[in-house]
């Protein structure tokens, strides 16, 4: 089996990022950097299945996974806050060590298996990619896979029901609208004019900062019960700290806040 | 064949290299070019939103509403990739295959229907 | 529609012939489907239960009618080679069409009342939790389960007909898909059920990545999926044995996971115990026939000439199923627990059959399928009627004393029993004399011993439980509800057809024996 020279240039490039993005998710602590390990691995893989003339396999690889799949994992570390590292206690005893010895019998059975293997001719790829390898396989998916391709609609559309049957919760009761909300203040008489806003100073209207009352005490009103309930509710007194604390940096303070400081360092 | 692969890689790594190099352009061009006063603001993932908050109640769980998103927007995903060898070969393939592409998408846009009435694609 | 079109050919794109009149009873069963979801989105609330309960047995019905007077004279290699309508492809689909409509009417039962008894009302809501509450007052209904079924059996008909490894594997995945989401719907006990449909849906994920690595294995071997062109590939391939073996005990366990044969069977009893208990009936029958059609096509069509190196693996399959199933079973206290090990003892029984490799294996294997799948029906169905402060009555200790508060109930869940234990009089003897006889007649004898004691034990534990209905004091507050009109048709028919195939089983053996050809 020969390989052209642009080809082992590629992969003597390419194959050592695909490596060390695998290593990434592993050994990365953080979300954010095994994600990015793992899309770089995705997209590298993209490249050596179009380098290896399989074009539609090489885009479908780029496009779901390094594509969607990826967006997902990030989205789920968005929301999750990228500071959050799992938890690597065992719940089983002994299974880490159970998966490692079993992963590394795998490993030798398989490089058993491929060092006796011998490399015959490959045969049929030039017939397969005769008129480019998407129309290839669009042939197969639409010919003689057409039964196949169909029933995956089956599939998609299980997918769909088991999703919003396990997960979405059906509104039974029309949504209140802002009229709706409005007339109800008004006919309960408080907080007419609508709550208070959270937010303190223009240093930071995040909706888990609660507004500050003219004596300096946070708004309770001003958060969403949501958040309380969850214990999200930001302190103010940090806030205020931290803004002297720019004020200082940005050279913006007056002399009497910097008394202040120094008597709170000392 | 060696000869004619190497060359029609040419374009592909001649736009890598145009893009690596913009991307460093761009980054290296910000930090050299801009004025340089750091505060605590700015190094802040968000200025507003809330905080990544590394301890969030429950091990910061995922809201399940984001996992209806994600399905669904797995499934339409799905149905892309069968488009798009379509689109490639539809010129080839004539009449039957856009008669079973048109089958497809109608099936799955039943899914789409029961989704839609149902609620499934409002945030709230 | 298709057909019509493409009479215009483009360039050499040969479009697919699909022989309508042989495929026509899945493309009823898909397209009732469908037409359920639509009612989903557009019908109110109120009106949903009664249309798609209409639709939906009238949809398997019909598609039954279709194929008994129309599909069966159109047996065809159809849609590229992709499905295979012959004898035992025909009967297994007739089979699964009328054990899923009994299974349906099980899970159909709404008491009287105007919500579900089965099935939880909002299945996304934290159990226990305001919102579950709310969706209760308010009437929500969770009939989208009548859709799944449905797509659950189309799946189960192209499952035993796929004549490809790639169709019979999205086939594995239509059938199973449906059936992760089902078994989390219970609605009582939602925790339990949650976590058996997890289980259920991470183990079954991981059987069919085996399916698909075996698959793959075997593309490589044979150069081809289709089942015809890999039996011809396996005496002309030679030196490649080490790809082949592999991919066929593979794919091999792909399938006996659905079957739960040991050492793939861990997932039964946590799933037939947290699954809703009439969709537990409806999985033991029903998928146990279509998985067992897809083995026998793998193993008679496409491998045949491998047997030297797979039988003795699969006989080792079979006794064990047998005997740990069998074992395991005397130390069940929950009547569903107990069940699902005896499923697991009767997917050893049927093991037995398929290893016979010719005619009469397949006949017998066909039959004890449609014999343990009404009597496993009507079992599930009558345990849903046992009920204990508001919940469902499982453990054994609770139907003690059944036979004197509940006599009816109590008669047919015993002569079910008999049925497992295989007493004769019942069609489980039929069956199990079926499968054994084959076993003896082809060198399996040991087996077949295997198969008598284990049956032995397993009567124990079933008469034991008769025992205990009529010879102890009823304790506890278990107290058996009236059934509505659904419930009890569902049980008569399987509790009719389990006493019928025992006293006069030769029209069905015939059948069953008529069609136990496969087309190559």
């Amino acid at each position: 089996m020969t390989v052209g020279g642009a080809e082992s240039a590629l992969f003597w490039i390419a194959g050592p990022l695909a490596v060390a993005g695998a290593l990434a998710l592993l050994f990365a602590r953080k979300a954010v950097h095994a994600a990015v390990g793992m899309a770089t691995a995705m997209i590298v893989l993209g490249i050596f299945y179009i380098a290896q003339q399989a074009e539609f396999l090489g885009v479908i690889q780029i496009f779901v996974y390094s594509g969607a799949v990826m967006m997902l994992f990030l989205f789920v570390i968005m929301l999750i806050g990228v500071d959050s590292s799992d938890s690597l206690v065992e719940t089983i005893r002994g299974q880490r060590w159970a998966g490692l010895l079993l992963a590394a019998g795998l490993a030798a059975i398989t490089i058993a298996g491929i060092g006796k293997a011998a490399f015959g001719t490959p045969r049929g790829l030039a017939e397969a990619n005769k008129d480019g390898n998407v129309s290839g396989a669009a042939r197969l998916i639409f010919g003689d896979y057409v039964w196949a391709f169909e029933a995956t609609s089956a599939l998609l559309i299980t997918a769909a029901l088991g999703a919003m049957l396990l997960a979405h919760r059906e509104r039974l009761t029309p949504k209140a609208t802002q009229a709706d909300w409005s007339r109800e203040r008004i006919r309960s008489g408080e907080n007419v004019a609508g709550l208070p806003a959270p937010g303190v100073y223009a240093r930071h209207n995040a909706v888990d900062t609660p507004a500050l009352l003219p004596d300096g005490s946070p708004a309770e009103l001003s958060i969403s019960r949501v958040l309380r309930a969850r214990g999200q509710v930001g302190t103010t007194g940090a806030l205020t700290q931290v803004t002297q604390e720019i004020e200082h940096e940005v050279g913006d303070e007056s002399d009497e806040q910097a008394t202040t400081r120094k008597d709170d360092d000392a | 064949m060696n000869g004619l692969t190497s060359y029609s890689y040419a374009p592909l790594l001649f736009f890598a290299a145009i893009g690596a190099g913009f991307a460093v352009f761009s980054v290296a061009a910000g930090a050299l070019a801009g004025p340089k006063r750091y505060n605590r603001a700015k190094l802040e993932a968000y200025e507003c939103g809330i905080q990544p908050s590394p301890h969030a109640e429950g091990g910061g769980r995922v809201p399940i509403k984001y996992y209806l998103t994600a399905m669904l927007f797995i499934i339409f995903d799905i149905e892309s990739v069968f488009l798009y060898p379509f689109a490639v070969a539809f010129e080839q393939m004539g009449l039957f295959a856009l008669v079973e592409m048109v089958l497809f998408i109608l099936t799955v846009f039943v899914a789409y229907a029961y989704v839609w009435r149902r609620g499934g694609l409002e945030w709230d | 529609m298709t057909a019509a079109l493409s009479s215009v050919p483009a360039a050499d794109f040969v479009a697919t012939k699909v022989e309508y009149a042989a495929v026509l009873p899945m493309f009823i069963v898909f397209g009732m489907a469908l037409v359920g979801v639509l009612v989903e989105a557009f019908a109110p609330r109120r009106v949903r239960y009664p249309i798609q309960l209409v639709l939906t047995l009238g949809g398997l019905v019909a598609a039954f009618l279709v194929l008994v007077l129309y599909s069966r004279d159109h047996q065809a290699k159809t849609a590229g080679g992709a499905i295979v309508i012959d004898g035992p492809a025909l009967f297994l689909q007739g089979t699964v069409l009328v054990l899923g409509a009994v299974g349906l009417l099980a899970m159909a039962e709404r008491l009287d009342s105007a919500a579900p008894d089965t099935f939880t009302q909002s299945g996304s809501a934290v159990p226990g939790s305001p919102q579950e509450a709310a969706a209760v007052r308010m009437g929500a209904t969770t009939t989208e389960v009548f859709p799944l079924v449905l797509f659950a059996i189309s799946g189960m008909m192209m499952f035993p007909a796929a004549g490809d490894l790639l169709t019979m594997f999205v086939a594995l995945e239509v059938l199973s898909l449906p059936l992760y989401i089902l078994t989390g719907l219970a609605r009582r006990r939602r925790l339990l059920s949650q976590e058996a449909s997890l289980k259920y849906f991470l183990l079954g994920a991981f059987s069919s990545a085996f399916f698909l690595f075996g698959s793959a294995l075997i593309y490589g071997f044979a150069g081809s999926v289709r089942f015809g062109e890999i039996a011809k590939a396996v005496p002309q391939v030679g030196g490649m044995d080490s790809i082949a073996v592999p991919g066929v005990l593979l794919i091999a366990v792909g399938l006996l996971f659905k079957i739960g044969a040991v050492p793939f069977h861990s997932w039964t009893p946590d799933v037939y115990q947290g699954a809703p208990t009439p969709v537990t009936g409806f999985m033991a029958a029903c998928t146990k026939i279509a998985a067992f059609g897809a083995l026998l096509r793998v193993l008679y069509v496409a491998f045949e000439g491998l047997r030297w190196n797979w039988q003795p693996v699969v006989a080792v399959v079979a006794a064990l199923t047998m005997i740990v199933g069998a074992v395991l079973s005397v130390t069940q206290t929950d009547v569903k627990r107990l069940l699902a090990y005896s499923s697991i003892t009767h997917a050893g029984f049927v093991l037995v059959g398929v290893l016979a490799m010719d005619r009469t294996g397949v006949s017998s294997t066909m039959f004890y399928l449609v014999a343990y799948g009404f009597s496993t029906i009507a079992a599930f169905a009558l345990i849903a009627l046992v009920r204990s402060s508001g919940s469902e009555a499982t453990h054994l200790s609770q139907w003690a004393g059944l036979g004197k508060s509940s006599p009816v109930l109590a008669g047919a869940f015993s002569f079910l029993m008999l049925a497992f234990a295989g007493i004769p009089l019942t069609s489980g003897f039929t069956a199990k004399f079926a499968v054994f006889g084959a076993a003896i007649a082809h060198d399996g004898t040991w087996l077949a011993v295997i198969g008598v004691l284990a049956s032995a034990v397993t009567a124990f534990v079933y008469v034991r439980v008769i025992v205990l209905m009529y010879f102890s004091e009823p304790s506890g507050d278990t107290a058996v509800l009236t059934p509505s009109v659904l419930t009890s048709t569902a049980v008569t028919i399987g509790v009719a057809a389990t006493l019928l195939l025992g006293i006069v089983p030769s029209p069905l053996l015939d059948l069953a024996h008529d069609s136990s050809l496969f087309l190559p």
